[in-house]
């Protein structure tokens, strides 16, 4: 085909009343056709898949940190939990001071542990 | 041997079996609809291998909205409608990042493309309908390719744009002047 048919050819087809279906014919016959790649179903489908994957490891990621997180946070109440308790039975009381292990200590004895005379 | 049973296979029951996890039902529907996406793709981004990146976008993106497909419309409409979106963010996407990185400029997409290519060289069919689609309006240029390219009505093409039909009408009559200026410039 001409390329001065060829040129004809694209410019009728923008006509309303054209038939696109033929031009689109006498085109692909004169050689303008499209394709993708060798092996582009092959190409898209392990990308689709690979990326399923990828998103299944992430999910079993969180997961599996959620859980531990739990767990940590279980045992540092329960520690919390023991330390209050044992404050508690060795102080008489859970106030700061005793907290802070200063319940029995006087202010002058504060001084001496500071300064150490 | 799997492939040969799914070429039976109506694209209702193909979308179904995708659905339920059936890898080569949706390959089936890859093979089936890959021609009419890469004359969309291809024929409006240039041949390069940026298009079979988008080409392959196409069907990444159908297989995971394919639950929302309710067969109202052709499952190649649906296709097509995904492929003109994303080849148009990606014409998009490259102009903002020529109009950032270009010296020119706002310049234009296709003038980046085609710059290297020996136009004097050989001019098949396939040369000049490439230089002309490329050198068109973005919202030209999909016109053409539904109507030369696909072989759609000017209702398919407005039904696949999802364009009012007197708005699609215009387009064409426009998309045909321009093209005559560009094709009297190509000869």
């Amino acid at each position: 085909m001409k390329p001065v048919d060829i040129k004809e050819l694209m410019i009728t087809s923008l006509s309303e009343d054209s038939n696109s279906e033929d031009i689109m014919k006498k085109l692909e016959d004169a050689g303008v056709e499209y394709s993708f790649g060798e092996n582009f179903r092959d190409k898209v489908l392990l990308r689709i898949f690979s990326a399923t994957v990828t998103v299944n490891r992430e999910v079993e990621f969180v997961k599996s940190m959620n859980s531990i997180f739990y767990r940590i946070a279980l045992t540092g109440v329960a520690a919390i939990v023991i330390l209050l308790i044992s404050i508690f039975l060795t102080q008489g009381s859970l106030s700061f001071n005793s907290v802070l292990g200063l319940s029995n200590s006087y202010d002058e004895s504060i001084v001496c542990l500071l300064t150490g005379n | 041997m799997i492939k040969e049973s799914y070429k039976n296979f109506d694209e209702y029951e193909l979308v179904k079996s995708s659905l339920e996890g059936d890898k080569n039902a949706f390959g089936e529907i890859v093979i089936r609809y890959q021609r009419m996406v890469a004359r969309t793709v291809k024929g409006m981004l240039g041949d390069s291998v940026f298009s079979e990146d988008v080409g392959q976008e196409v069907f990444i993106k159908l297989y995971y909205s394919l639950s929302d497909f309710r067969g109202e419309a052709k499952l190649s409409t649906y296709i097509q409608r995904i492929a003109v979106n994303l080849t148009l963010n990606e014409i998009k996407r490259r102009k903002r990042f020529l109009s950032i990185f270009s010296q020119k400029g706002n310049a234009d997409m296709h003038e980046f493309e085609v710059a290297d290519q020996d136009y004097e060289g050989r001019r098949d069919a396939r040369e000049i309908v490439d230089k002309a689609l490329m050198k068109l309006e973005p919202k030209f240029r999909v016109i053409l390719t539904m109507r030369m390219l696909q072989g759609y009505s000017t209702k398919e093409t407005a039904e696949i744009l999802d364009l009012p039909l007197g708005t699609v009408l215009s387009r064409l009559s426009r998309a045909q002047e321009q093209l005559r200026e560009i094709l009297d410039k190509l000869t």
